[in-house]
């Protein structure tokens, strides 16, 4: 063979392609274009040809990472073609997933619906072909090198299917002599070599009714042993496996299995049950339970959709202003962020104080709030977490659409705030905002959860049980690692994402929301929920009590205004407001007067205004501003000469220093600060003073971060690559493919193929074969896949060159472990150290 | 949205809109859970508390209907969590029951194992129960029985008892109905405190609690001890009882510091009960002198410390409590519920004195202005005697001797805190004064006085805050409280609450001293009434 055997001959160029490299190439632009968007892995960097393509997506790596991504059935498929010789037929697959027709099946093996397996099988090969774990035609199907290695069932690893090796790998390096007793054992007539011997003991446990006839005669026990044995894992512990024991000697049910090759040693303290024998004894399937089609999950309630959509767009009002309280409070007072990243115990604790819930949902909405870009730290020296301008712009608009934001922002979000406070790998809690709480198969999981609930009929709620076998059936391997109760991630962030999405109003009463079925569809939520938002009202009750009742969500500007006046005593659909003369004395602070207060609450009163309350109003008027205190000099004037001696009389004045002026002017030596708040605390209701002596008006100032954007959610692998970059790409990659393609032309007839032209080990370094790196690699793949003898130039860590002859046995992990002739032992080569390679004319 | 008359409210409360059509019906199925909170003019604050949950659950009301009513009548989507939290505190009544066992007497079983397991391991469960009958059940000591209740429900976990009561020593008492019966709600909350077995009726002072209990003694028709708060209280009781049962006076006796009867009625007052000699409670004997079928608490919101621990001895006991308020001052409801037991009826007072049982009133609060030199003499006074000086100020006497000249042809009451003040009062109106040390023969003979209108006015202090029958008081003026006692102020208000004869309203007056602490405490006091629906004027006193 040569190089050019990876070139279609024109004669076979209508024959099924040989190797993978030309599968790829015979594939259309769309194809291709839909191979890389399903592997993104492969873009980087993009490949220079087809060839490099090829040897890429065989890498062990890229392999495993395109496997995790299919559905379980899928996987079945890979891993039942994983069992079966390469190059087997359609067929073969069907009947190890739903055993061969006429044949009974394991009692432990549940039934199958053959109908959906050959309904399904077609659509599983296709997706397997189209992201290029498998090539060749149906009727000699091929997995990727990569993919079999990792599939195959071995004594070591049984994989999903339990199975063991087959008979020829099982018997690898046993004595010719053994096997010819085997065959005794078995009843065959003795062969000439070890490869007819183990072909004729495998033909017999393949043929259903000799290995049937030979079953029939073992001792009960034996076959309870192997039925131990028969779904896996295939291996048992048996001292001394490799005892040669002949079918005579047989004593005990192990060793009359092992004389007849039922069982083979696998190590000296085990031994395996050979693929053959499970699968017959198996009836011929390779999975116990096969799942062609996505489970159905249960519906846990029915509820009215209407009911649903209601509930679940109050609890998005209660969402939008959760965070906007929130945050208007971090706003006033921004807590400071841990040196490690994220938010202090005590601050967490503080924040579900004031919001009145658990510290898990407290957290729970500072993520949201982070995710959405609404909150981040300020980048002082000394941090602090703070609203971002982005914050203003967001509370300006509607309802809908900022809850839109916070929802589009969960949903995309890695970060995980459940994860808060629980022990990280030091088993130190983590914090909440902090640096650890990204887990990339998070918005995976959201998705996937909210879609499955989706897929019931308007109205269903589901409970995460019910919802788990779905996400299981899609991605089998994307569980996540392994939480400290033995539960998956993902079992976890189910779990989550139902309660994360009821607290933010994706779902109403456990079911799917209209608004969030828009979200999930890619549409614009905005429309669907505005209508189901409370109607905001422009007028208050007022109560004898002092009380104010907003019996729903209020006009923003009559809310700010009447929190100023009064003091939030409850929340929910409704608002309570309680006036004290505290909260008075706050509006008449911030400039409000006594008159401008009755105005307005006989403007927005339904009832009144009851007399206890302005009562109230004038009290705290006539007393405000009475007392005026300036900042320059400190000092305490007032128009009424009693009050003021009172202030001087009062014990509680003494620490301010105060001295009288005028019968109107006290001078204090404390700051103004302090005078006021000493003041306010004796019970008087001062004003301070500027130097033109008017009442200086006070409200607390605001803090903001500098402008932030939203954390990047943290990538679970490549992004996805657009239509334009997959387009440059293939085109790339076709050129190239055609530039190599021709140059291997030129080698073959000129010079360069010196190579070939075999010859004693030579040292010089211009001497060695040369090949690109992805061809080399490509070149050893098909080397192990064929069992090929190769040439390669090889250059040790001490700068050495030399060729060698090699039979390659693996290639992993940048080193390809092969027989060396030069040396005559198994040992392994670095890849990057192989200057290049090429075939042994074996003729030569 | 619909347009149901109820909000709820992320912290629990329902806020309920009375002009709203369906207010009454949405009252009604609310009310078996939730607390009123507040009921004020407009929209009535209602509280669900798992006290409440479990006084429901004790009715026979589930979490469903609970659920139920919230989503029906609810203008606003009820949260969910609120739903699930609801069902959650509501499914722990009842996992733990207390019954009688034939063999091993009082036992605690279990619905749900894992819950017995769970108190089984409470360190203060411990030492009250004995022996494991089954992996479901455990032998309860029977004296602990109380204990066992008040722990479990700390526990979060109350217990059902279903242990039954003894019958007592049986004592033929029954209703003399002549020329006049017992009011519908007062059958009514006799009716659910029968049928419930033990528990607490709260009604409004004035609106005929002795009746109740004058009502479940004949239902009961066994010995009965009935506790009072203080002597003055209990012959009210006696009087009452002979004028409206079977009772006479020679059956019915007084344990107070006075007198020590024991008779098949016996009352006696809570200063006796908690009375220590030599550091032991000298009279506990009183619980166990006769097999009594029915114990009657009145008012059951002061019940001292003390008198819970006894009543925990007690369990095997019907035991009726009788109060205006569940507000307990020092916070201690859930033994009220463990040890006397659930709220078996309540009605709001607005609504009794619609029905007209109690007489309507007009609440104000007068504000005094203090002159120059007593602003000053309050600013320097010590701040434990400021409440004193501001609430005594001179200022105020004129202002009360207007408002009795106002008032010259009603009955008036001025009920004060400080003696000096009221000596004071009581020599510038020329009014007897009724305080601690005065006899209680004393006492009798001026209410007698009093109630037969020979005199117009009395000075009371805090020995008359509590069920003193005056059903002709018809203005009370308050000059100083126990600084900021919600229960003080409802208390008084009660005293002028009977109906009058000829139908009047009755005018409650407090005199403020203002921009002072008192003016803070008085309006802390007025929140219950506020609560209650009774809106305060607020006049000045140069208006008066």
């Amino acid at each position: 063979m040569t190089a050019s055997q990876r070139e279609p001959r024109p004669g076979r160029a209508a024959a099924a392609p040989r190797t993978l490299a030309e599968e790829l190439r015979a594939r259309s632009d769309e194809a291709l274009a839909e191979l890389l968007r399903a592997r993104p892995d492969l873009l980087n960097p993009v490949p220079s040809d087809l060839t490099q393509l090829a040897a890429r997506l065989s890498s062990r790596a890229s392999a495993l990472r395109a496997l995790e991504l299919l559905d379980r059935f899928t996987l079945q498929v890979a891993e039942a073609l994983a069992a079966t010789p390469d190059g087997s037929p359609e067929a073969a697959v069907r009947n190890l997933l739903a055993g061969p027709a006429r044949v009974k099946a394991h009692p432990l093996a549940d039934p199958v619906d053959r109908a959906a397996v050959t309904a399904a099988l077609p659509a599983a090969l296709a997706t397997l072909r189209s992201r290029a774990l498998l090539w060749g035609p149906d009727s000699a199907l091929r997995l990727v090198i990569a993919v079999r290695e990792a599939l195959a069932p071995s004594a070591n690893n049984p994989g999903r299917t339990g199975l063991g090796p087959t008979l020829a790998e099982a018997t690898t390096g046993m004595s010719p002599a053994r096997l010819q007793q085997l065959l005794a054992g078995a009843g065959l007539p003795p062969t000439p070599d070890p490869v007819t011997a183990v072909a004729a003991l495998a033909a017999l446990l393949a043929d259903r009714k000799r290995c049937a006839a030979l079953l029939a005669e073992a001792p009960e026990a034996a076959l309870a042993l192997l039925e131990k044995l028969v779904w896996g894992p295939p291996t048992g512990t048996v001292p001394d496996a490799a005892r040669q024991v002949t079918a005579d000697e047989a004593r005990s049910p192990v060793e009359w299995l092992l004389a007849r090759g039922l069982l083979l040693p696998s190590s000296p303290g085990s031994v395996v049950l050979p693929r053959e024998l499970a699968l017959h004894l198996r009836g011929g399937r390779s999975h116990r339970t096969v799942t062609p089609v996505v489970p159905r999950p249960t519906p846990a309630a029915e509820r009215d959709p209407q009911a649903v959509d209601s509930a679940a767009a109050g609890q998005a009002y209660t969402a939008v202003r959760t965070v906007e309280e929130l945050l208007d409070s971090w706003g006033l007072t921004p807590p400071p962020g841990l040196r490690a990243g994220g938010l202090g115990v005590r601050d967490l604790k503080r924040a579900a104080l004031a919001l009145e819930c658990s510290e898990s949902t407290a957290a729970f909405w500072l993520e949201l709030a982070y995710a959405a870009g609404l909150l981040a730290p300020d980048g002082e020296a000394d941090e602090r977490w703070a609203p971002t301008p982005a914050y203003d712009t967001w509370l300006q608009q509607p309802v809908a659409e900022r809850w839109a934001l916070l929802a589009r922002s969960w949903l995309a979000t890695t970060r995980v705030a459940q994860l808060t406070g629980t022990p990280d790998g030091k088993g130190k809690a983590r914090a909440a905002l902090g640096p650890e709480l990204d887990r990339t198969l998070a918005p995976s999981v959201r998705r996937a959860t909210l879609a499955a609930l989706a897929a019931l009929p308007p109205g269903s709620t589901a409970t995460a049980d019910a919802l788990l076998p779905v996400l299981q059936w899609q991605r089998p391997l994307r569980g996540g690692p392994a939480q400290p109760d033995g539960r998956e991630l993902r079992d976890h962030l189910t779990d989550w994402t139902l309660a994360e999405a009821e607290l933010l109003g994706l779902t109403g009463r456990g079911a799917l929301a209209t608004p969030a079925r828009t979200l999930l569809d890619g549409g614009d939520p905005v429309a669907v929920l505005a209508p189901l938002l409370p109607q905001p009202l422009d007028h208050v009750i007022l109560q004898p009590d002092l009380t104010a009742i907003a019996p729903g969500p209020l006009l923003t500007p009559l809310a700010q205004a009447l929190a100023l006046c009064a003091d939030i005593e409850s929340k929910g659909g409704a608002t309570v407001y309680r006036f004290t003369g505290e909260s008075v004395r706050r509006a008449l602070d911030a400039g409000r007067t006594a008159s401008d207060l009755h105005a307005f609450l006989e403007q927005h009163s339904r009832t009144g205004v009851p007399q206890p309350l302005s009562y109230l109003i004038d009290d705290v008027a006539r007393r405000h501003g009475v007392l005026r205190v300036g900042a320059a000099s400190s000092y305490l004037r007032c128009d009424d000469t009693a009050l003021l001696a009172e202030v001087l009389a009062d014990r509680r004045a003494v620490e301010l220093r105060l001295r009288l002026l005028a019968p109107t002017v006290l001078a204090a030596q404390a700051a103004p600060e302090t005078l006021l708040s000493v003041l306010r605390g004796m019970g008087f209701a001062p004003a301070a003073e500027s130097t033109e002596g008017d009442v200086l008006i006070t409200r607390p100032d605001s803090h903001r971060t500098p402008p932030r954007t939203a954390p990047a959610p943290v990538p679970g692998g490549p992004p996805r690559p657009d239509d334009v970059l997959l387009g440059a790409a293939i085109k790339a990659v076709r050129a190239g493919d055609r530039a190599a393609t021709a140059v291997r032309r030129e080698t073959v007839a000129g010079p360069a193929a010196t190579p070939q032209q075999t010859g004693p080990a030579r040292t010089d370094l211009r001497q060695l074969p040369r090949t690109a790196a992805a061809d080399t690699l490509a070149a050893l793949q098909t080397a192990v896949l064929l069992g090929e003898r190769m040439w390669i130039g090889y250059v040790n860590a001490e700068g050495l060159a030399s060729q060698r002859v090699v039979d390659p046995v693996k290639v992993e992990g940048g080193f390809v472990t092969a027989y060396d002739h030069l040396t005559d032992e198994v040992r392994t080569f670095a890849l990057h150290r192989i200057t290049g390679v090429a075939e042994v004319d074996e003729s030569a | 949205m619909n347009d149901g008359p109820l909000i709820v409210q992320s912290d629990k409360t329902l806020l309920l809109e009375i002009d709203h059509p369906k207010a009454a019906d949405c009252r009604r199925v609310i009310a078996p859970f939730a607390e009123l909170e507040r009921a004020p003019e407009h929209v009535h604050t209602y509280r669900v508390t798992p006290l409440g949950l479990w006084n429901a659950r004790a009715a026979g009301h589930d979490a469903e209907q609970v659920v139920d009513a919230l989503v029906k009548y609810s203008r606003y989507p009820v949260p969910h969590a609120l739903l699930v939290d609801i069902a959650e505190t509501m499914a722990r009544y009842g996992r733990l029951t207390l019954s009688k066992h034939p063999v091993h007497g009082l036992v605690l079983t279990t619905t749900d194992r894992p819950v017995l397991e769970e108190v089984l391991r409470s360190k203060r469960v411990a030492p009250l129960v004995g022996a494991r009958i089954d992996p479901d059940s455990v032998v309860v000591h029977p004296s602990e029985r109380g204990q066992i209740k008040q722990v479990l429900l700390k526990l979060g976990w109350p217990a059902e008892d279903h242990a039954g009561y003894v019958d007592g020593e049986a004592h033929p008492i029954h209703l003399e109905e002549d020329g006049w019966q017992l009011r519908p709600y007062q059958k009514q909350a006799v009716e659910g405190f029968w049928h419930g077995g033990s528990g607490v009726v709260v009604l409004p002072c004035g609106a005929g609690k002795t009746l109740v209990g004058a009502a479940a003694m004949a239902e009961a028709k066994s010995t009965t001890l009935i506790l009072v708060t203080n002597t003055v209280s209990a012959r009210q009781w006696k009087h009452e009882l002979v004028k409206r049962t079977s009772l006479t006076e020679d059956e019915i006796g007084e344990y107070s510091g006075t007198k020590k009867e024991i008779r098949p009625v016996t009352i006696a007052t809570y200063q006796v009960m908690t009375t220590k000699r030599k550091g032991a409670y000298a009279h506990l004997e009183l619980f166990d002198a006769r097999n009594w079928g029915l114990v009657v608490y009145d008012e059951v919101h002061l019940l001292p410390a003390p008198v819970f621990k006894f009543t925990a001895d007690l369990q095997a006991r019907r035991r009726l409590g009788l109060t205006a308020t569940l507000v307990r001052e020092d916070g201690r409801e859930g033994d009220v519920f463990s040890l006397i037991g659930p709220k078996r009826f309540d009605a709001p007072w607005k609504e009794i004195e619609a029905q007209g049982y109690i007489a309507p009133a007009d609440c104000c609060e007068v504000r005094v202005t203090l002159t120059d030199s007593e602003r000053l003499a309050y600013a320097t006074a010590e701040p434990e005697e400021r409440y004193r000086f501001c609430s005594t100020t001179a200022t105020k006497r004129r202002v009360v001797e207007s408002l009795v000249r106002k008032h010259e042809k009603d009955q008036t009451l001025i009920i004060g805190q400080y003696i000096d003040q009221l000596d004071e009062l009581g020599e510038s109106l020329d009014a007897p004064v009724i305080k601690g040390e005065t006899s209680n023969t004393q006492r009798e003979k001026l209410f007698d006085a009093f109630r037969n209108k020979e005199i117009s006015v009395l000075v009371v202090s805090k020995v008359a805050n509590f069920s003193i029958d005056l059903p002709e008081a018809t203005v009370a003026i308050q000059v100083s409280g126990t600084f900021g006692s919600r229960q003080e102020e409802a208390q008084r208000l009660g005293r002028v609450l009977r109906p009058k004869a000829d139908g009047h309203a009755a005018h409650f007056y407090s005199v403020v001293a203002r921009d002072t602490v008192d003016q803070d405490f008085a309006a802390h006091r007025q929140r219950f009434l506020a609560e209650q629906g009774y809106a305060y004027r607020i006049i000045d006193a140069d208006d008066v």
